[in-house]
């Protein structure tokens, strides 16, 4: 019998609806053991209700699922785990209080005899020989919380290996991961496939699923529209597909070339904070976008904060539109016309059950607010938001909805309307791609070019280098907490990463 | 559970349901269900409606609601104010001991304010025209100490609010207890006990106008201005506020001030119905949990973020109510508990069942 | 520049290792004080003394540990004590046996400990209103039985308290014994470490198959349990069930859980030194101010103040973790981990 030949998983005909709309639509498909199955797809196109099928997470309305010839239904998380199907969430399912043997086996811990006790011993072996089949050199008593991001993901593979996954699904797996955590992923995705496990591997960059996959499956709203062997495909064929017309471009072109001359609207010298950043000088003019590039870990997030008032720093000075500043806070730094689009919207970008409105109008509360009370004129503020929502594009029915219901390019639209409300003339964004759709790129591209235009200078911070060398006038690198170097247009990859990775290896 | 199916034909029945949902979802349910109340008991216990009891309902109304406002707002950014309660105890004794008129010393002579408020002739402004006006003044300011004490813990030195305000609970009842050693006060001057027992027009009191002018003014803060959504917007999402620029600790701090300040003014209602400087309003948690208890049934929920006056004034108008009528109804102490405890699980029952309601429509 | 960060780093190190052991440094700051006002105190006839009283609130502590490291709280084991003491009191007057009464007590705290749970988890009711209600609802339940009358309980009772296997009163050996018990089933049994687990992330623990329901039940009838038996221990002291018996005491048991380092968010603390520590320090003080013949109006504004400064120390120690936890960035840092 060779294992690559029958599938280890069909499935057919797969459909699943809620509230009577069509999440997925007859989706079929097989994967063979050792094979690797890329899913791409737009947010909402049906990828993660269908792996939650598989995972046994939501059941299906009509179709069928097979694993080695034997029909599966799953109807909890425990049946998937079961059938040798693991699910490793973008969440990850990680215990931080908790030490690494412990959330390996914290549903099968191994018992000291027929005692209800836990064997210690044993549970140390059994975890010390899980990690070392995935080559995660730790301690297996240390505690998650003390764990890199590209470590916990590796415990939760841990995790899967050791329960004789046959079937692992990845969902994002790289959003967290340092570039080097990455690769240590993409090497231990081949072992596994070596091995004999089938993999999906779901995520929104298609340069890695490109590199990953053996087969790559495109879904749109709900229904597959096309599958086959990778060399079928490239980026551009995979965008449309994923959009369902051409992009004529990824990027927005450029406003009219900068004026040298133009005043800079934020300027640092030696800012330091020990034991995060470490001399940061730089300039951001007028209509500039000047991109950061650097790892996870290589200080990028942490400078923004410290630049938007949210971190302090120790030495240095900070200069915002030519006044400066000394003891920064946020009401400060907003007051001086900077504004900050955070990595992430959820927890720090959104109040999640308040309203459309309610969100875009919280910066600027006080221009619709009148006497020293600050009555708000109800009628006003609503009008403007209208406004802002039109500008943005925004798709919403009502804008007295939460903006939990929204998805997650208009969450993210929601969050650049109400700092696009209060006018900036310094405007940080962290990662504001991550986690939304082509289409949604595109328009968050096209907004910061018009930001841009009216004379904003943007500061962008990205891990994806493609997208700042496609948006940005110039490029920093950080790198350890420090700029390690300046480019300028045209871009060179191979010195930019260079800059980055120094050291880091 | 049957999955809702939009293109079902509305029948007579389905209008009904609707009908019903309609109901619980609303946000005047509390003060609809307290209507149907009175209206059940009414034939019951004829006496509910007498005069008499209703102007007895409305004075105990009072100053709950004014307590039950400031809870509000703590509880709207996710905190809880335990210390409520000492806060009307003290302010209690402190005015008590600014303005009486009369002091036994077999009973005072042994405190720490003998000699120094008190004496044999009463508080240090005994008899003056003053006497009240500045015992108020003294009231709200030390209500407003303690409040700022609490909000600068909890906004600064980030203490949980539960433990924060449980520490100042214990610590400023018993400062109460200790100015007294226990004793009430009493002997307080006629101007004063009229705010909690006078009234202006028929059925309008003193203690009407001072709970009804606060609900309505804070409730028009909250709703109305920009520090208003300031407060929603630290109960939904305390970072994502601070990065809107919103300063989380100025409001965090505002809130428990105003929730003591709030306390002050029910400690002024409560003590001048009693004519008594009351060191005993902070010992047991009867009146606490009255608080909390009229609070969560009116909707405001303890999570933070969400909340308003206007649920609170039904949410106190029903609790006391149905106190009422259990009293009414001869029922003992015990089984007014018993039915106080039914009555605070059916409301958080019912809160789970209209989210759900409120989830599917 | 690197030399200052340096000293710095070391500096914070230093402070949080100060924070860290702070529930120890305190209590041997308690204790010296308090031995120096009255140096009879640190006879150990009085340290025993200490323990004696400290062990019934001991108890209750222990219980309310499990709750607060699911991110629950009970409210209501004051009312539970007082229910519980009250069928032990009833039976006892009957001149049933002393075990037959302890059962029935138990039994009480085991079922008014499933009724919270039955609320919590099969309404999804937060455990704050769930056992507000019960706590109200417990005491009149218990005054309707009583009447609000006092129960005296036989002397078989008391003499039983007063047992002193080796010196040392019955009541250490049942705290001794819960203790014991709570710490192996936290920290060795599965359901124990799924404690922790569901207190970490609820989600997660319903993501990878834990029973979320049957462990929130647990933790609410031990709790139940555990005040049933700090009630049989406290009734057996004092040899009386008075209408205010157990009025108050739930806030006394968070703030032991909490003074040990207990949080109130779940997930973290223990039983052993944790809430030990705590419930030591609350009846410490205490008793140290009797012994100082402090006025006893004065006893409960000093409880307060200690109470306060430790909860600030844990404040203070939070931040300062929080803030170290972030400096991850630049290599010349090591991180401290967790403890």
């Amino acid at each position: 019998m060779t294992a690559s030949q029958i599938p280890l998983l069909e499935v057919e005909g797969l459909t699943k609806s809620f509230f009577g709309v069509r999440a997925v639509s007859e989706v079929g498909f097989g994967i063979s053991a050792g094979r690797l199955l890329g899913v791409v797809g737009e947010n909402g196109a049906g990828k993660s209700t269908l792996m939650n099928m598989l995972g046994g997470v939501v059941p299906p309305d009509a179709g069928t699922m097979v694993v080695s010839g034997r029909p599966y239904a799953p109807r909890r998380p425990k049946d998937a785990k079961e059938a040798g199907i693991a699910f490793i969430h973008q969440e990850l399912n990680l215990f931080t209080n908790l030490s690494i043997a412990e959330n390996l086996f914290i549903d099968a811990y191994p018992r000291l005899g027929g005692l209800p006790f836990i064997h210690r011993a044993d549970l140390r072996r059994r975890a010390k020989r899980a990690l070392g089949a995935i080559g995660l050199n730790v301690p297996v008593t240390t505690r998650v919380e003390a764990l890199a991001p590209g470590e916990r993901q590796l415990v939760e593979i841990a995790k899967a290996v050791n329960a004789e996954a046959r079937l692992i699904i990845f969902d994002e797996p790289t959003t967290s991961l340092t570039h080097r955590e990455t690769e240590r992923l993409f090497t231990l995705l081949e072992t596994l496939k070596g091995e004999g496990t089938a993999i999906i591997y779901i995520s929104h960059i298609l340069a890695d699923v490109l590199r990953l996959a053996d087969e790559v499956m495109v879904l749109r709203d709900g229904a597959l529209v096309e599958r086959g062997p990778r060399p079928t495909f490239d980026t551009r064929r995979l965008i449309s597909l994923m959009v369902g017309r051409d992009l004529a471009q990824l990027y927005p072109p450029p406003a009219a070339p900068q004026d040298a001359a133009v005043e800079p609207v934020l300027e640092t010298e030696g800012l330091t904070q020990p034991g995060t950043i470490q001399d940061i000088s730089f300039r951001l003019h007028r209509g500039e976008t000047l991109g950061v590039f650097g790892l996870m870990g290589s200080g990028r997030s942490e400078l923004a904060r410290i630049l938007f008032g949210l971190d302090r720093y120790r030495t240095g000075r900070l200069t915002l539109r030519g006044q400066p500043v000394d003891h920064l806070t946020p009401q400060e730094a907003i007051a001086r016309g900077v504004a900050f689009v955070t990595e992430n919207r959820r927890e720090e970008g959104l109040l999640m059950d308040a309203s459309i409105t309610e969100n875009m109008s919280l910066v600027t509360l006080h221009e619709d607010a009148r006497g020293s009370l600050g009555v708000i004129q109800q009628r006003d503020l609503e009008g403007r938001v209208a406004c802002l929502g039109g500008e943005l594009r925004l798709k919403a029915p009502d804008y007295a909805h939460p903006v939990r219901t929204l998805s997650g390019g208009n969450q993210q639209k929601v969050v650049l309307g109400k700092w696009l409300a209060a006018k900036p003339d310094v405007l940080i964004i962290d990662e504001p791609t991550r986690g939304i759709d082509v289409g949604a790129k595109y328009e968050v591209y096209n907004l910061v070019r018009e930001l841009a235009a009216r004379g904003t200078g943007v500061l962008f911070i990205s891990s994806e280098l493609e997208e700042l060398i496609g948006m940005c006038d110039r490029l920093l690198v950080m790198q350890n907490g420090e700029i390690v170097g300046e480019f300028g247009s045209p871009f060179d990859r191979e010195a930019i990463l260079a800059a980055a990775f120094r050291e880091a290896v | 559970m049957r999955s809702v199916n939009p293109t079902d034909a509305p029948n007579r029945t389905g209008g009904l349901a609707t009908l019903g949902r309609r109901l619980v979802v609303s946000e005047y349910f509390v003060i609809l269900l307290a209507a149907l109340l009175f209206v059940v008991l009414w034939p019951i216990v004829p006496r509910i409606a007498s005069p008499q009891n209703l102007a007895n309902l409305a004075s105990n109304v009072w100053p709950l609601l004014a307590i039950a406002v400031g809870q509000t707002l703590v509880l709207i950014v996710a905190g809880i104010d335990l210390s409520q309660i000492a806060v009307v105890a003290l302010t209690s004794v402190v005015g008590g001991a600014v303005m009486t008129q009369a002091a036994n010393p077999v009973l005072f002579e042994q405190t720490p304010l003998w000699g120094v408020l008190l004496s044999e002739g009463g508080g240090i402004l005994s008899g003056s025209p003053l006497a009240v006006p500045v015992a108020l003044v003294v009231m709200l300011g030390v209500g407003a100490l303690i409040g700022l004490f609490n909000g600068s813990l909890i906004a600064f030195a980030r203490v949980p609010p539960f433990i924060m305000t449980l520490v100042s609970l214990s610590f400023f009842s018993s400062f109460a207890v200790f100015l007294t050693r226990a004793e009430n006060i009493s002997n307080l001057p006629s101007a004063f006990t009229v705010l909690g027992q006078g009234e202006i027009l028929p059925f309008v009191s003193f203690a009407a106008l001072v709970s009804l002018s606060l609900a309505l003014s804070i409730g028009f803060l909250l709703s109305r201005t920009v520090f208003g959504r300031w407060v929603y917007a630290v109960g939904q999402n305390p970072r994502a506020a601070t990065i809107s620029g919103v300063p989380r600790a100025r409001v965090v701090v505002a809130v428990y001030t105003l929730s003591a300040l709030c306390a002050t003014v029910g400690g002024v209602l409560y003590s001048a119905r009693l004519g008594l400087g009351r060191p005993g309003f902070g010992q047991g948690f009867d009146l606490l949990l009255d608080v909390i208890g009229a609070t969560v049934i009116g909707g405001t929920s303890l999570f933070g973020g969400q909340g308003k006056i206007l649920w609170t004034v039904f949410g106190v108008i029903l609790f006391v109510l149905l106190t009422n009528a259990l009293n009414l109804l001869n029922l003992s102490y015990f089984t007014v508990n018993i039915v106080k405890g039914s009555f605070i699980l059916a409301a958080a029952l019912l809160d789970v069942a209209r989210r759900r309601l409120l989830v599917t429509m | 520049m690197r030399e200052t960060n340096r000293r710095g780093i070391l500096r914070d190190r230093f402070v949080l290792g100060v924070l860290r052991s702070s529930p120890f440094i305190l209590f041997a700051l308690l204790l010296l004080t308090f031995g120096l006002l009255s140096p009879r105190f640190l006879q150990p006839s009085t340290l025993l003394l200490i323990l004696n009283q400290a062990s019934y609130i001991g108890i209750l502590a222990v219980g309310m540990t499990l709750v607060l490291l699911t991110a629950g709280i009970d409210l209501s084991v004051g009312s539970i004590m007082y229910l519980a003491a009250t069928v032990a009191g009833l039976l006892l007057q009957r001149d049933l046996p002393i075990a037959a009464a302890l059962a029935a007590c138990l039994a009480t705290g085991a079922l008014y400990g499933a009724v919270n749970a039955f609320f919590i988890t099969r309404f999804n009711v937060i455990p704050f209103v769930v056992t507000l209600a019960t706590l109200i609802a417990g005491r009149g339940l218990g005054l309707a039985i009583t009447r609000s009358e006092g129960l005296t309980l036989p002397n078989s009772l008391f003499t039983l308290s007063s047992l002193r296997p080796f010196g040392v009163p019955i009541a250490v050996y049942v705290f001794a014994g819960v203790v014991l018990l709570a710490t192996l089933f936290l920290q060795l049994t599965p359901l124990g470490r799924h404690i922790y687990a569901i207190g970490n992330d609820p989600d997660a623990a319903e993501k990878a198959g834990l029973n979320r329901k049957r462990t929130i039940v647990a933790v609410y009838v031990v709790s139940g349990v555990c005040a049933a038996l700090a009630a049989f221990v406290s009734i057996s002291q004092l040899g009386i069930v008075n209408p205010s018996f157990g009025e108050g005491e739930e806030l006394d048991a968070v703030a032991a859980a909490v003074l040990g380092g207990t949080s109130l968010f779940g997930g973290v603390g223990s039983v052993f030194p944790g809430t030990v520590l705590g419930t030591l320090l609350i009846q410490m003080v205490q008793s140290g101010l009797v012994f100082a013949r402090v006025d006893i109006f004065i006893q409960p504004l000093v409880q307060a103040l200690v109470i306060l400064v430790a909860v600030l120390i844990d404040s203070a120690r939070n931040g300062l973790l929080a803030r170290l936890r972030r400096r991850t960035i630049r290599k010349t840092v090591s991180v401290p981990g967790g403890d």
